[in-house]
């Protein structure tokens, strides 16, 4: 491992237990402990919800030397509490600047099936990495997120072993002080289902959910139809 | 015809650079006619969404957390075009605004369509707005300002527009530069002709 090792994971999703971002990111903070970095989680959401949160937030990382933001994709971009830390960020850097050198990765999981769609998102990391003095390291995107269905990650089984070898290069490369290489982008990028299969599996998928709330009948509703 | 247009301004209180463009852009709406109506979103109330898929499973259409996210959901699909307002930030969409985006996915079904090869929702509704962002950059950014262009689009995608269009205008722009930007994507979106 080269240079200094304190990684901090920041978890942009705001379901208050488990999540397939905190899977993920979870995974590489373990690999990364394996390789000798200390490691902290902070959860986004929860955090600025917190009183103090924007605070508490900025002040941990500043003191980490690897950043990994690990979030799911709204609307093609980053959750607003995510967006809110992050202007936060940018505000705390420009009256302090940073003393150490601090790199950023980025892991965006998304619900649909193409990584690709998480292109925007994964370049506005790169933009704030850029506006605010990080080196941006890279960033992983994928597509069929669900899959992971919020457990740990090394414990979901073969269709997220691509997933996982994703993460283990990562985290090689990271504890070499390189980039997330290519072949780790590709492999997380691979898709789960073909699109034609995510399609039918929704049409299974919602119904059922929505019965255990008794809503099958209303999944079409339109309550604020003019 | 006036066209309906919810204007989801997401700049904070005190931000005169955007409330300048404000004024420019409901000049503008008001030259062509539009009917505007504005939502300050600094003056809502609006929770983060928390993704847990409520509004699709358990109150079809309709968040379940009960704030101002109705109101915006409401204002939005009632209207015939939609404008983002707000300070580029990180070539996205500043975090006062996202809060707003983020608790409108009860606009979609979450049903699955394929549209240009790609897995998005499908519609809920049988009409939806056109889209039009609207960005505030302190100076000219060929970056920020193609990100933003790109998230409006691809927002467009997601909520069913038809037509959408994006205004990147930056504070060294002359009034008269505002004026022909803002003009020409009011035009792109279809809300003026």
């Amino acid at each position: 491992m080269s240079g200094q090792s304190r990684a901090l994971l920041l978890i942009g999703s705001g379901k208050p237990v488990h999540s397939n971002s905190e899977s993920l990111g979870g995974y590489l903070l373990s690999c990364l402990a394996r390789r000798g970095f200390e490691t902290q989680t902070m959860k986004v959401p929860r955090t600025l919800r917190a009183q103090g949160g924007l605070a508490t937030i900025t002040e941990e990382v500043r003191q980490a030397s690897l950043v990994i933001l690990a979030t799911p994709l709204y609307w093609d971009s980053l959750p607003a509490a995510v967006i809110e830390a992050m202007e936060a960020l940018a505000e705390d850097r420009r009256s302090r600047p940073p003393q150490n050198h601090q790199r950023m990765v980025a892991i965006i999981n998304s619900g649909f099936p193409e990584a690709r769609q998480s292109d925007t998102a994964l370049a506005i990391c790169r933009r704030f990495a850029k506006e605010t003095g990080f080196e941006w390291a890279g960033g992983l995107a994928m597509g069929t997120g669900g899959a992971v269905e919020e457990r740990p990650l090394d414990q979901v089984g073969r269709r997220v072993r691509h997933v996982v070898r994703a993460m283990d290069l990562t985290a090689e490369a990271l504890a070499l002080g390189e980039k997330v290489p290519e072949a780790a982008v590709g492999l997380m990028a691979k898709p789960i289902l073909p699109a034609w299969a995510f399609v039918l599996y929704g049409r299974w998928l919602w119904p059922r959910w929505a019965r255990r709330f008794g809503a099958q009948r209303k999944l079409r509703d339109k309550p604020y139809a003019p | 015809m006036s066209k309906k247009v919810t204007v989801l301004d997401g700049s904070e209180r005190g931000d005169t650079e955007v409330a300048r463009v404000r004024d420019f852009l409901l000049g503008e709406l008001a030259w062509a006619g539009g009917e505007a109506r504005v939502l300050d979103l600094c003056d809502l109330d609006l929770a983060y969404c928390c993704g847990c898929f409520g509004c699709w499973v358990k109150t079809p259409g309709a968040c379940v957390v009960r704030d101002s996210g109705a109101e915006v959901a409401k204002a939005i699909i009632e209207s015939e075009a939609t404008l983002y307002l707000t300070r580029v930030t990180f070539g996205g969409y500043s975090s006062r605004l996202k809060r707003a985006v983020d608790r409108i996915i009860c606009l979609g079904s979450p049903f699955f369509r394929k549209v240009d090869g790609e897995v998005h929702h499908e519609k809920r509704y049988d009409q939806y707005p056109n889209l039009i962002g609207v960005g505030l950059l302190p100076e000219p950014d060929e970056e920020a300002e193609a990100i933003f262009t790109t998230l409006v689009g691809r927002n467009a995608i997601n909520i069913g527009s038809v037509h959408h269009a994006a205004a990147v205008l930056n504070a060294r722009m002359t009034p008269e530069e505002m004026r022909v930007s803002l003009r020409g994507a009011l035009a792109r979106a279809g809300v003026t002709p």
